[in-house]
């Protein structure tokens, strides 16, 4: 083996253990990053085993313990207190982490597959097709986010499954252009050339080199979109443009049918608003550790 | 550290604060003008257009109140007819020509003669409208009380109107009606300088490109000139309207000197801008906002006498529910009473028929419907649909109307009662407009919607009449008798006879069950303590010329 | 640089282009269809047909888009269906309104924004460092109309030292030549009307500008750092200059940059969020009358009010890149 090949090979083995391996360990030592990690984990675990951390059915109703008002606060039987409806808000809220979870989460997966495809075609072809892509991305751009969600939801009529598209849709030429921008950067680095001269075959390139370090923004938005899409769906519920069931225990609308009663009731508003921002404030730490665990610029200072 | 341009920010940033603290918080009444002071006044939302003849919205409905006056109009706080424009009338023995003695020495804002020439102009610009001033979206009112227009397509209730000199006009009709002289003190029958509605176009109108039915002239927007206690100012949509005190008027002057209506479509932010000095009153008080309200001094809490019905709409068209045995079932599976112990402060009663107690032909003795999810089942077998039966429930969003402070909650209280009652509500809403109000009048807002009314005059008619006297898309039945009945109640001139028939038809009415009416409400107004002599009407007839602010 | 001003603006073309073809196609998917959409829930079968003769829906799509495209070049965006009157008046009046709040919600977060990101890098790593990213991170993480309800509840409500709706006291009554109430305020000479308009900006400005405050705050921290650790700065540290001169002269200015360009971009987020914080304080702005367009089904609103924002947001990029341009003369030569 000559010392090019060697070399080479060298290359080839560092890179993608390197930076994945640094980026964990700066990562354990941001304090920012494990508050954001310990929320998001309770926020998880809560929207995940929901019907076995609520304490009552999320929908049933009991007009009973309104006593002719609204609304009895928190109590030991119904530790948030009841809504309008004689609904426990405890188990709401805690059903409430489902919805916005799986809300989220569908949002930033249409988001990021029809992103990366279109990203990743436009960067790796370049020319004629890059600049078709990018324009039709430019004219999405070109329409403030809430009011793209908006159009479409006229189009698709209100609901989950509508806002869920419409969310996603607006994230689209976000991660369009973040990963067609990383692809190109990538390309044209140094240690890419270096590895291309030294006759390194495309495809490793690609798989060691180009896409780790390309998905690193990619990783960095996914989080924060999910934070986003949580809120722009919160927005959207709020405008009355979400869930048609009303008994639906879904954050924003919560917010929306509370905030009549901020001066009698003030706690069905707060808490799953301070929910929102709970959950959203995880995500945000955790996305903003990642960035600076995953940032090349802070690569070497440790 | 040193960083010059912060050490400019942060003093600017406490100046301001203390600016702000200093200054008086929100706005307020100034004393400008004479001594009566200004007010502002919270409404739900801007008018449409202020011209009488051409809307059917409520905020469009105050100001118009405000600025003119008809033939008669009700006393206020009651639904008793009284003179206005008409001191004195009579009806021939036929019952179809109405003379009337007009007042003398009244002007129009513009300075021209109020008289009998005057009046007819008005009658007859209403029924020779043409073409898209007479779709139900333009002149719904005239539609209800007169039926057709000049043209003849469909009949109509007026026939001519006759100056017979300045001070003496006759109204003649194609045949009798009780309700008729009740129905001209509507907003919608006052009387509208003639020469402002000439040289301002209020008769040009369009089917516009777009909108359908629009009215292009601006005597509906900038030259409303009637006869009433204000007169018009200024109108900034979104914003302002203000009018001022009329001092060539007629009667008793208004107190106050400017009056302006604030639209402010939220109801705790109109709760937060009484509470705050921004406005002075506000209509449509939400229900659990009325303690907060009454426990605070400087506030008070005026009551409009209960004049409204809300109910459930039974649409026939929509099967199984043509059959009784399912209506009845819908009337037992749905727990009207926690609905209103609950949703409505103490100012709700459970209403047992489509009519409000206070009026007369209200009967005491109507079937009456309880909260039983085993007899509804019961009855939906009987009937011998299959349980759960799946019902398409619609309700509407964006709105509190005085008889559904909040729509959403009572739909989903009676849903989850429907739910426990052999059926499977699903869920439907719309916003209130332009959608839902169409949907319900035409029939597509599903199997069951919820709706309500308040009454425009003080005659049943214009309750159980305007529902059930002939076949609409929203019930969607056929009942010859009952329409039949409503009918002769409507022309019987024997006022004890015609009571007598109205409780029939209300008796009939809950047999039949075309619908479960579930509450009459008394709706809550509030203002500042210092307001002073406003009287709140069953139908919302409300005059600020006889509002004082104290210690002005 | 005209060169580059000129070629910008070529290729704001196909742009335009692009966002009236995807507004027409959208008026066309929109549930009834476009003629009784247009007409709302007052169509009529003649008045539908109608306007399917005026519009010459039963022509070909290309036709269609002609006609639409031409309308709009006119500058008849419609009517609106609501109140009746043409929309481009109503964009008249509501845009100066958002566009106030706008700047005013922008003077917030830049003049709050930049110092705490700069003290933020000067702090580096310190606990006021700390306390900053947790202020900023709090700042996104809350959804705008939530805060706008707690602001409105504390201060308006609670402490009833700011008001709660609209622009300015219904009492007061000025002339409106600019439909800008500050500079009307000043033009009629009545500092008590300035005042109060103010008092009516500075809780939904602060309310729209707290994400801007945010991100502007951690953009600053992040330049300030990046340009601090430059050789040209580690340069003028080993001269002997003074730490504040090397502030002003060197860091100050050149971490300006990536924050220019963010100011810029926030307008797209202002605009959202204006649609947001207008409806809590019944701000009579371009936001609410949206919002109570898409409630009330009002199509020609929708459409002309979501081009018209398109066409501005794209306007201010172009601006912003011009101006980051004029401030960097390297991207004017590439």
């Amino acid at each position: 083996m000559s010392v090019a090949e060697a070399e080479a090979r060298t290359i080839q083995l560092e890179a993608p253990s390197g930076l994945w391996h640094e980026a964990w360990r700066r990562l354990r030592r941001n304090p920012g990053a494990i508050v954001g990690f310990v929320l998001v984990a309770t926020f998880l675990i809560v929207a995940l085993f929901a019907p076995l951390i609520a304490t009552h059915d999320p929908r049933e109703q009991n007009l009973a313990l309104l006593g002719g008002s609204c609304c009895p606060g928190p109590s030991a039987d119904h530790f948030f207190g009841v809504d309008a409806l004689g609904r426990d808000l405890f188990s709401r809220v805690v059903y409430g982490a489902r919805f916005s979870l799986l809300i989220g989460v569908v949002s930033v997966i249409v988001g990021l597959t029809f992103g990366i495809m279109i990203g990743a075609t436009a960067g790796f072809f370049g020319g004629w097709i890059d600049s078709v892509l990018m324009r039709f991305m430019d004219i999405m751009l070109a329409i403030p986010g809430l009011l793209l969600a908006i159009g479409i939801v006229a189009v698709l009529g209100p609901g989950i499954f509508q806002i869920m598209i419409a969310v996603g849709v607006t994230q689209i030429p976000v991660f369009a252009r973040l990963l067609r921008g990383s692809i190109l950067g990538v390309r044209e680095s140094d240690y890419v050339l270096a590895a291309r001269s030294v006759g390194v075959p495309g495809r490793a390139i690609l798989g060691a080199h180009i896409l780790p370090n390309a998905m690193s923004p990619v990783i960095v938005q996914g989080t924060l979109a999910l934070a986003t899409a949580i809120i722009d769906v919160a927005a959207l519920g709020f405008l009355g443009l979400g869930p048609q069931d009303p008994s639906t225990p879904e954050w924003g609308t919560m917010l929306t049918d509370t905030t009549r009663y901020l001066q009698t009731a003030p706690f069905l508003a707060l808490i799953p608003g301070a929910a929102i921002v709970i959950s959203v404030l995880g995500f945000n730490l955790i996305g903003d550790g990642l960035r600076e665990a995953l940032d090349p610029r802070f690569r070497g200072r440790g | 550290m040193g960083w010059r341009p912060l050490r400019l920010v942060l003093p600017l940033v406490a100046f301001a604060l203390v600016f702000a603290a200093a200054g008086c918080g929100g706005g307020g009444s100034s004393g400008g003008g004479d001594n009566g002071g200004d007010m502002v006044f919270g409404t739900a939302a801007d008018p449409v257009v202020l011209d009488g003849a051409l809307v059917s919205d409520g905020e469009s409905l105050r100001a118009i109140d405000q600025m003119f006056e008809g033939l008669v109009t009700l006393k206020p706080g009651t639904t008793e007819v009284v003179p206005a424009l008409a001191t004195s009338w009579k009806a021939d023995p036929a019952g179809t020509s109405w003379t009337f003695n007009l007042r003398e020495g009244v002007k129009f804002h513009d300075g021209t003669d109020f008289n009998a020439a005057a009046v007819c102009y008005n009658f007859d610009r209403w029924y020779n409208f043409k073409g898209p001033f007479q779709q139900q979206s333009a002149t719904y009112y005239w539609q209800t009380v007169f039926g057709g227009f000049s043209d003849k397509k469909t009949p109509s209730l007026y026939k001519s109107c006759e100056a017979k000199d300045d001070k003496t006009v006759v109204i003649n009709l194609t045949k009798p009606s009780a309700s008729f002289l009740g129905a001209l003190a509507l907003t919608n029958f006052t009387i509208a300088s003639p020469e402002a509605l000439k040289e301002f176009d209020a008769d040009k109108g369009s089917v516009d490109e777009e909108t359908g039915f629009k009215p292009t002239g601006t005597y509906g927007t900038e030259h409303p000139t009637g006869t009433g206690p204000f007169k018009f100012v200024s109108w900034t949509r979104g914003d302002r309207l203000v009018m001022e005190r009329n001092e060539d008027y007629w009667g008793d002057k208004a107190h106050i000197d400017k009056l302006i209506f604030r639209p402010i479509a939220d109801n705790a932010a109109r709760l937060q801008a009484l509470q705050n000095g921004e406005i002075q009153g506000y209509d449509l008080v939400e229900p659990q906002d009325i303690n907060t309200i009454k426990g605070d001094d400087s506030l008070q809490i005026l009551d409009r006498p209960a004049f409204n019905v809300g109910y459930v709409t039974i649409n026939q068209k929509v099967k199984p529910f043509d059959n009784l045995k399912v209506r009845q079932a819908v009337a037992a599976g749905l727990d009207r009473q926690s609905v209103v112990d609950n949703f409505y402060a103490g100012r709700g009663q459970l209403a047992t028929q489509f009519m409000p107690p206070s009026l007369e032909g209200y009967a005491d003795d109507v079937q009456e419907y309880t909260y039983d999810p085993a007899k509804a089942k019961q009855l939906l077998q009987q009937a011998g649909v299959q349980t759960p039966l799946k019902v398409d429930f619609w309700y509407p969003t964006d709105i509190s109307r005085p008889y559904m402070p909040d729509p959403k909650r009572n739909f989903e209280a009676f849903a989850a009662s429907l739910n426990k009652s052999g059926f499977q509500v699903v869920p439907h809403s719309a916003p209130w407009s332009p959608d839902y109000v169409g949907r319900v009048d035409e029939g597509t807002a599903g199997g069951l919607n919820l709706i309500g009314w308040t009454g425009d005059f003080g005659d049943p008619d214009n309750f159980i009449g305007t529902f059930f006297q002939q076949p609409t898309d929203q019930f969607g039945f056929e009942n010859k008798e009952l329409f039949g009945l409503l009918d002769r109640a409507e022309r019987e001139t024997d006022s004890a006879k015609r009571i007598d028939l109205y409780k029939e038809a209300n008796r009939e009415i809950m047999k039949f069950l075309p619908g479960v009416p579930y509450v009459n409400t008394e709706p809550a107004l509030a203002f500042n303590s210092n307001i002073k002599g406003y009287v709140p009407s069953p139908v919302s007839l409300e005059q600020f010329s006889s509002v004082e602010i104290e210690g002005q | 640089m005209l060169r580059f001003v000129v070629r910008r603006l070529l290729l704001l073309i196909p742009i335009l282009l692009g966002l009236s073809v995807l507004v027409f196609v959208w008026i066309r998917a929109l549930p009834g269809g476009p003629a009784e959409a247009l007409l709302g829930e007052r169509a009529t079968p003649e008045s539908i047909r109608q306007i399917e003769d005026q519009y010459g829906l039963n022509k070909p799509v290309y036709v269609q888009y002609w006609s639409y495209v031409s309308t709009v070049a006119r500058g008849d965006l419609g009517t609106s269906v609501t109140t009746r009157r043409p929309v481009a008046e109503e964009i008249e009046q509501r845009f100066p309104a958002t566009v106030e709040l706008t700047i005013a919600a922008m003077i917030f977060a830049v003049s709050l924004g930049v110092p705490l990101g700069f003290i933020a890098a000067k702090k580096y790593g310190g606990p006021a460092d700390h306390a900053s990213l947790v202020v900023t991170l709090l700042g996104i993480s809350m959804p705008i109309f939530f805060l706008a309800i707690l602001l409105k509840y504390v201060f308006a409500v609670r402490l009833g030292l700011l008001p709660t709706v609209g622009r300015i006291d219904p009492l007061i009554d000025i002339s409106h030549p600019t439909n800008f109430y500050t500079i009307d305020a000043l033009l009629n000479g009545n500092l008590n009307a300035f005042w109060d308009v103010t008092k009516h900006l500075i809780l939904p400005a602060i309310a729209l500008g707290s994400i801007p405050l945010a991100i502007i705050a951690r953009i600053t921290r992040a330049s300030v750092l990046d340009v601090q650790n430059e050789d040209y700065v580690r340069t003028a540290r080993a001269k002997g200059l003074s730490p504040r001169v090397v502030d002003q002269r060197h860091i100050f200015r050149n971490a300006l940059l990536p924050i220019v360009t963010i100011v810029g971009l926030q307008a797209g987020l202002l605009l959202s969020g204006a649609v947001l914080t207008e409806t809590v304080f019944a701000f009579p702005g371009m936001g609410t009358w949206l919002v109570t367009a898409i409630k009330g089904r009002d199509f020609p609103v929708l459409q002309g009010g979501i081009l018209f924002v398109s066409l501005i947001f794209v306007l201010i990029n172009l601006l912003v890149d011009v101006a980051y341009a004029f401030i960097n003369p390297r991207i004017r030569v590439s």
